[in-house]
This record gives C-alpha cells, structure tokens and sequence, in this order.
C-alpha cells in the first residue's frame, strides 16, 4: 500500500493511515532504524563541529591552551546541539502519533494549532507572570507549565471536536487547524498589546523562538520533561496500530480506547509543550519526519514512533547547524529553515491527495 | 589567542556615539539597527539586537561587548561574560541628559573620558540651548502627535513611555497621544479627538505611505489636518526615524530642529 492509498477516501471508521505493511518495508525495518541512528550520530558530530568558530574536536578536548574553544564546545554547542536533538525527537514523536489519534496523515503539531496553544500557555505565563512576580524555581516550571496546559487545552478541544462532529477528512483538519492557530494568534496579539515594555521585551526574546538560549539546566529540565510526555506514546504504540481500523474495531481488539486516547493527547501535548517553552515554535518537523520514516518502514508505530524520533532529531539538528552557520555572526531562525524544508512538503503532499 | 582591540556594537545609537567620539576604529561589528552614519553598515552584521547569538559574537574575537538595555536574549549575554568577554549595558533615557549620560558612559568604559570632554560639552550647550528656549516659550506647549509609519491602515503612534514622547518632551512639545502607553495603532477618531496642532512622521513612514500628499489625504490625518488654518505641509514635519528616536547624538539636534520649526524656541 503506498502513500496515495492513504489519501484515498475510506468508509467511515476505517483507518486512513497505511494499514498494510509491505514485506519490503518489515525487512527494511531493523537496517533502517540502524542507518537511522548512524544518521543521527553523523548529525551530532556536525553540529558539534560547525558553528562561527573554526574548533577542530581534538584539539579543543585535549590541548591545555584551547580553554576559550573547550567552553565553547562544552557549553554553548554541546547543549545547543542536544537540545535541538530532543525537542526535534520530541515533535516528530508527537506528529507521528497525533497522526495515529486522529487517522490523518496532516496532523502536525504546527499546523493543528497545538504550537501556537503551547506560545499562547507560555506568552500568558510571561505577561501575567511578570505582574504576579513569579520568580526563581517557580519561574522554571511555571512556563514550561504553562505552555504544557496550552497545547493540551488545543489538543483537547480538536478531539472533542472531532468526536462530536465526527471523524475529521483530511483536509478538514487543516481547516480547523487554521482556527485554531488563529484563536491562539488572537491571544498572543492581545498579551502584546497589553503588556508593559518590560514584559514585551521578554515576550520578544522568546517569541523569537531559538536553541541558541540552551545551557545545561535547560536542557537537563527540557529533556526530562520531554522524555516523561514521550515515554508513555511509545508505550501505546501497539494501541495505536489497532486504532487505524476504527475506535469500534480497536475497542472488540482488546484496547482500552479512552485510555489510548487520553495517553496520546497528553503525551504529545506535554512534549510540544516542553519544547516551545525552550525554543518557541519550529515548524513542520511533525509533519515530515513521520512521513519520510513511513514510506520507508511502514506505519507500524512500534517502528514508526522510535524511527521518527531518530530523523526528527537527527534533521532538527542539521537545520539547527544550518540556522546558527548561514549568516553568522548573525544566525537566521531555526524555524525558517525547518519551513524551508517543510512548507514545499506540504503543498506535496496536499498535490498527491487530489483525485485525478 | 590575538586580542582585538574591538567593540562590537549591538544598538544604532552606540554605533552613532562611536562615530561622534571618532572611536569607530574599535568597531568589529554592529546589530541590524546601525543604520548611521551609513558606512558603519559595512561592518560584520550580527543580526537583530534581541536575537543575538552567543557563539557568533565570540567568532568576532571581540575584547567588549557593548549594548543597548535591550540587547538579548539574556542567556546568550550570560555565555558571552562567561566565557570571559565582558559585557556591558548602557542604560537608556529618553531625556536629553539620558543621551548624554550615555556619551559619557561610552567614554569611560572606552577609558577616553578626558580626551573627550570638549565633544560632551558640545552636547550640553545644545542641551542647554533646548532648556533655555522650551522653558522661556510664552505661548502654551502645541500638541504634537508623532507616527511612526502607517501600519493595515493606522498610523503607529507614539503613546506615553516612549523614545518619542521623549523626544517631544524635550522639544518643549505636548503629546497629544498621550491618552495611551507604548506604540500603538492610533484609530481615526482617535487621531481627530487628539487634535494635534502638528504630526511628526519618520521618512520612512512617509516614503512607504507613498509621499507627504498621500500622508495627509489619509483618512486619519486628513480630518485633523482640515483644521488646521494654515499651510498643512508646514505643520507635517517629515524627520529621519533613527535621528528622532534613537537616542543618540543626533537626537539632541533632532529636538532642537523640531523645536525651531513649531515655535518653540523663541528667536528661532
């Protein structure tokens, strides 16, 4: 079954997401997640490696005179690269099983509006919280906190929504990602509006979305929180699989759908969450990441979930490289660069989906 | 490691005071704001002076950062001074002894106090120059709004709080978009309820509205400029934005200008 068969319109309830694995793409299975992991590895290499400052690996970890290099390496590049590593494993996690939840191969957190919930969560968080006076501990994981409940509030509502007024077409989700994207845009308008220059300034900062803002705690704080929210999706993977031929089918299977449900809605929503707390909205990772992993191993999403983590780690890095190389000393938002890639994806995708 | 006597610049009026003390063969870099004097555009960009990047500045081998208060984002500053390149904030205010406080703390942190002194004198006789004749002015203050461009259709104006607020206040100037804080859209009724005796606009607000005609036949000017009794192109006032609003040398200048054209400053 290819892509196109995905697109293909199905009889209510019935999966929309390639069901059928090809015996090509289950032999492909164990060498892809191994070339995968080498990928990633490769990425890691190269973004340690690359950056405004010529630093030669070696050199900066063994010679005693290359302190400025070391630090370099060890505490600006070294959290950077992995950061970028985690929240692009953590959105392509969440795309691939927001996809599985809702049977559509358009469903990423980006377009579906669970990015913006997450900024609207956060910008709240900065406004308010600047006139509240949170500061210290709290400050940390209120923010994170924040942008968790956002983009559960928008991942919740899509579902509710998709329930009541029944199973969402493909492209129909777009459109009610486009709502929801600008209810959330409303929101983040009305706080800038609103806010005092102080607050501004910091919304500002951190509406630029960036992994150049990474040290140690944040990553420390970031990957935990992501891991936590990842951890469970890959836990109901076999659930997921079960539930591409329908709720109805999948409950007489022996899956406890509510739980599934609530599992894949919190869990995605908690790792987009965590990672635009830290590095605002990268876009369309969710989206081509799952597909790519896909085409080449199938939809199973045992598979699939650990695939997607690997690419969308190993591709967030590389665009991370490319955001901070490209014009430095200046550096161009990572975002520009994932859409870059992502947008003509898109359109693809949407092109392959209209019936000849 | 080469240490480079350097000072990149984030911040357009830091990069005008470097070229107003002859210091701009420090300079190793300047933010995208640097838009004056117009060679200093030639130096290494490091982008927008709130999305700066920390292994960037370091690749300039620099032996200061200096900055505006809103250079950021904080963290990046924080792993610059960590790995050992000090960091320093000039702080801002938006008076006329705001810009020259902001000379003289350039000066010292460059260490060229004294040889500089006569180039901060200069300043302070303008500003004393503004004082005088803003304070001596018989008639009462005119209302004076100021815009910055005009954005889905309304003009950005200067509300209370901000660089051109202050910029009013020290050419002897009311502001009549006082009724808000911050840069704001400012609606029609709004604008005519403002009754300004003069708009203020930057060059390039006026050039995208397309000219100065297109400025006043805009439907938000157009009702205020009606009651004006005289020539309505006398009490539109076209300035360069930066010169106004940053805060630099030229600013004091910039008041003075303003003051003269409005009346302001007596025997002007």
């Amino acid at each position: 079954m290819t892509v196109r068969a995905a697109f293909a319109p199905t009889p209510k309830g019935q999966g929309r997401l390639p069901a059928a694995i090809t015996p090509r793409q289950i032999r492909l299975r164990a060498p892809a997640l191994a070339v995968l992991s080498a990928a990633l590895a490769l990425a890691c290499g190269a973004g340690l490696t690359s950056g405004a400052i010529p630093i030669s690996l070696v050199e900066a970890l063994l010679r005693e005179d290359a302190s400025l290099h070391r630090s370099v390496l060890l505490e600006i590049r070294a959290p950077r690269v992995l950061l970028a590593g985690c929240v692009g494993a953590a959105l392509a996690v969440s795309g691939a099983s927001l996809q599985g939840l809702f049977r559509n191969p358009l469903a990423d957190p980006g377009l579906i509006g669970v990015s913006s919930g997450a900024a609207l969560g956060a910008s709240l968080m900065i406004v308010l919280g600047s006139s509240l006076a949170i500061g210290g501990v709290l400050a940390m994981v209120a923010l994170p906190g924040a942008a968790i409940a956002g983009a559960m509030l928008v991942t919740g509502f899509l579902y509710w929504f998709s329930s009541r007024f029944g199973h969402f077409s493909i492209v129909t989700i777009v459109l009610v990602g486009i709502a929801a994207n600008a209810l959330a845009g409303v929101g983040t308008g009305a706080l800038q509006y609103l806010s005092d220059d102080a607050a501004l300034r910091t919304l500002t900062f951190w509406l630029m979305g960036s992994f150049g803002r990474a040290t140690w705690p944040t990553l420390l704080h970031a990957a935990l929180a992501m891991a936590a929210a990842a951890a469970p999706l890959l836990l109901v993977a076999r659930g997921l699989d079960l539930l591409q031929l329908g709720e109805a089918e999948a409950y007489h299977l022996g899956v406890d759908v509510r739980r599934l449900k609530r599992s894949v809605v919190l869990g995605s929503a908690a790792a987009v969450g965590a990672g635009v707390a830290v590095a605002g909205i990268v876009g369309f990772v969710g989206l081509v990441v799952p597909h790519l992993v896909r085409l080449a191993i199938g939809a199973s999403h045992r598979h699939l979930l650990p695939g997607a983590a690997l690419l969308g780690a190993t591709l967030t890095i590389l665009a991370d490289t490319v955001a901070r190389t490209a014009a430095s000393p200046a550096e161009i938002p990572v975002s520009l660069v994932t859409s870059a890639l992502g947008a003509p994806f898109f359109l693809w995708l949407i092109a392959r989906e209209r019936p000849k | 490691m080469p240490t480079a006597r350097a000072s990149p610049s984030p911040g357009g009026s830091l990069t005008e005071i470097l070229y107003y003390l002859g210091e701009e063969g420090r300079i190793v870099a300047v933010d995208s704001t640097s838009n004056f004097p117009p060679e200093a555009t030639a130096y290494p960009s490091v982008g927008y002076v709130r999305a700066l990047s920390a292994e960037g500045l370091l690749s300039l081998d620099p032996t200061l950062v200096l900055g505006e208060d809103d250079m950021g984002p904080p963290e990046v500053l924080e792993m610059v001074a960590s790995a050992g390149v000090p960091v320093v904030r000039v702080a801002e205010a938006h008076t006329a002894a705001g810009i020259v406080d902001k000379v003289r703390c350039v000066a010292a942190v460059l260490g060229i106090s004294a040889a500089v002194a006569p180039l901060v004198q200069d300043l302070l006789a303008t500003d004393a120059a503004l004082t005088r004749g803003t304070s001596g002015a018989t008639t009462a203050a005119p209302r004076v709004a100021l815009l910055l461009q005009f954005r889905d259709g309304s003009p950005i104006g200067a509300g209370r709080d901000t660089s051109g607020a202050g910029l009013l206040q020290m050419a002897g100037a009311a502001n009549a978009l006082a009724e808000f804080e911050g840069w704001k859209p400012v609606s029609m009724e709004a604008m005519s309820l403002a009754r300004p005796d003069y708009i203020i606009i930057t060059e390039r607000g006026v050039n995208a509205a397309g000219g100065a005609a297109q400025v006043l036949a805009h439907p938000a000017v157009r009702l205020v400029a009606a009651a004006w009794t005289d020539d309505p192109t006398e009490r539109l006032i076209v300035m360069d934005g930066m010169a106004m609003l940053g805060f630099g040398p030229r600013t004091l200048g910039a008041a003075l200008e303003l003051a003269g054209r409005m009346g302001t400053v007596p025997g002007r």
